[in-house]
């Protein structure tokens, strides 16, 4: 990839996967707050603001920092099966996308219950706690990855290395 | 020409793997005594809808 193009990518790739960890924070600060109020509107509330923040805001923001992943990787010295930090932080995003996409329809259905009834319940808000409070914690460690990139070659990397230097040997 | 030295894997991807092992079989047996409450993967699928629900509003209107 061309340094400028590469320069671009790697500014997606960062944009996407930062507002992606904002938008969780954002998600659980939601969840928590309707977690600790008694009023039902409230908590109706916050039920429609989560069907929009996953919608609209999580759910591409997740499928950007992938899509921007992979292009950054393939394009770049990295690769995707080289650095067992790449793999990791690959694994994990996509783990995080399917989940996201699998919880996305039980988050429309409890924000249609809560909104079309008078009883907002607090069991599903529980179930957001846990699914936004992982994925907050998948986030870090990827972001951790991401900037200390800790040393180590998968054994397919290593392969690579290998035959390249064994190439360029004289 | 000189030696490929023997692949080594990295120490710290060693203790990585332990700790997610750890946490999957512990996930496991969690889910498996019952004591994750009715929370799982099953939850999100189609045909499982039963907990994905609210409890029904009672407004005291009948």
């Amino acid at each position: 990839m061309a340094p400028g193009l590469r320069k671009l990518a790697l500014t997606a790739h960062v944009t996407a996967s930062v507002g992606w960890l904002g938008a969780v924070v954002a998600y659980l600060a939601l969840v928590i707050a309707a977690l600790s109020s008694r009023d039902t509107s409230t908590v109706r509330a916050v039920w429609t603001a989560l069907e929009v923040t996953i919608r609209f805001a999580i759910v591409p923001l997740a499928v950007a920092a992938l899509l921007s992943g992979l292009v950054q990787s393939l394009g770049t010295e990295w690769g995707l099966f080289r650095h067992y930090w790449v793999l990791f932080k690959l694994m994990l995003t996509c783990i995080a996308t399917a989940i996201l996409l699998l919880h996305l329809p039980t988050v429309s259905s409890l924000a249609g219950v809560a909104s079309a009834t008078d009883h907002a319940g607090l069991t599903g808000l529980r179930g957001e706690l846990l699914h936004a409070g992982g994925g907050l914690l998948v986030l870090l460690i990827t972001t951790v990855l991401a900037v200390y990139k800790p040393r180590g070659l998968t054994p397919y990397g290593w392969r690579k290395v290998h035959e390249r230097r064994a190439l360029s040997a004289p | 020409m000189a030696e490929t030295p023997p692949y080594r894997t990295p120490r710290w991807v060693k203790i990585i793997g332990i700790i997610a092992l750890t946490a999957v079989l512990l996930l496991g047996i969690l889910m498996l005594a019952g004591l994750g409450g009715e929370h799982g993967p099953g939850r999100h699928l189609p045909s499982t809808g039963g907990s994905a629900t609210l409890p029904v509003a009672h407004n005291g209107q009948g």
